[in-house]
């Protein structure tokens, strides 16, 4: 699968690529918003994983700019964050309405667990 | 179950340290994370514990600062004035953060005025401040898609010695960074145009400057914008 990283911290960043990459998906890998755009935009995601915490626009404003393009209504996003369930809970509807698959805790997530919930997404059928 | 406007009610200590806890749970989960990596390919682990080193040093430096911040202002620790050449200590600031700029890909530009008067400050308390607020630079510029170097610069101003870091052009105003603090510990992200995350950094070194009787404020050096602090020269020193 062709996965989507849009995460800030490069470090961080550089681990998920490479635990993605040796779970055999291609990773494309943006620290912001605008570049995550720019990156769909050369070849279309089979899954994003999105920290909601970035500079400049944050995840929510993305996701609402990401499902705004027709192509990429049915491409799976799954939130990757620093910010806890009980906070994101209040925006439960707001994920729902942004096709938000699943969100996973960041310091409850190994990264065993984030490949092998990247693995389980079912690509957009294109 | 806590509820997110519950934050609003912690004093501002609970809130620099909320925010100190947030920032330091990255550095620690990229810890646990690179050991993850390394326990399955043995091959690059000498590589990835090396960048653990650098990890754990910077993540110190911050708690170290945070620490000294609470001794010096709850007058466990006394300040040891003493006259302080600007340039030299934005020097060993840069050789600070060094390591930690390298593995972001972020390269420092030190470029200090000469001949600048030595101001008497507690060396160790500003040292520590910029080295805190150098880290959150550095971060904001690897977050960038056009990254800058961080610059480290001091210069006379109207009111003393200038010294501080800048970026990129129109990352702060000061509306951002008054809006910041008032955010400090409230929001996850108080200065989402500059970095993602708490930026405690930033705080932290404010709190350390409050201790000198300095402010953090932001200020410009040629087309750059930056946080900075203003430190009065000595006029006693000046005529040694």
């Amino acid at each position: 699968m062709h996965v989507l990283l849009i995460e800030p911290d490069k470090l961080q960043a550089d681990v998920y690529v490479q635990a993605l990459q040796r779970n055999g998906h291609t990773v494309a890998h943006a620290v912001s918003a605008q570049g995550a755009v720019h990156l769909a935009d050369e070849q279309t995601p089979d899954v994003v994983v999105l920290e909601l915490q970035l500079p400049g626009h944050n995840g929510v404003e993305f996701l609402y700019e990401f499902r705004s393009y027709h192509e990429w209504l049915e491409v799976p996003v799954m939130v990757h964050s620093f910010v806890p369930p009980y906070e994101l809970a209040r925006a439960v509807t707001l994920t729902k309405e942004l096709g938000v698959v699943c969100t996973l805790y960041k310091p409850e997530t190994s990264l065993q667990n984030l490949c092998a919930v990247v693995a389980a997404a079912k690509p957009a059928a294109s | 179950m806590q509820q997110f406007g519950d934050r609003a009610q912690l004093n501002s200590q609970e809130r620099l340290f909320l925010s100190l806890s947030e920032q330091l749970s990255r550095p620690l989960l990229q810890v646990a994370q690179l050991a993850e990596l390394a326990a399955d390919d043995p091959e690059t682990a000498a590589e990835r514990w090396r960048l653990v080193q650098i990890i754990a040093q910077s993540s110190l430096h911050l708690v170290e600062s945070y620490a000294l911040s609470l001794r010096v202002s709850g007058k466990i620790t006394p300040l040891e004035m003493e006259p302080v050449t600007v340039s030299s200590l934005l020097y060993d600031t840069a050789g600070a953060l060094e390591p930690f700029a390298k593995q972001y890909g972020v390269s420092l530009e030190l470029d200090p005025a000469l001949r600048m008067q030595p101001i008497m400050a507690d060396r160790m308390v500003l040292q520590s401040a910029m080295v805190s607020l150098g880290q959150v630079f550095v971060l904001a510029q690897s977050q960038s898609d056009e990254p800058s170097p961080v610059h480290l610069n001091a210069h006379r101003g109207r009111y003393g010695v200038v010294a501080g870091l800048y970026g990129g052009s129109a990352l702060l105003g000061k509306d951002n960074l008054r809006r910041a603090y008032a955010l400090q510990g409230r929001a996850r992200q108080p200065l989402q145009r500059l970095v993602s995350g708490p930026a405690a950094g930033v705080f932290v070194a404010d709190s350390l400057l409050h201790t000198l009787a300095a402010r953090l404020h932001v200020a410009r050096y040629r087309s750059l914008t930056g946080l900075a602090t203003t430190l009065q020269p000595s006029q006693q020193l000046q005529l040694i």
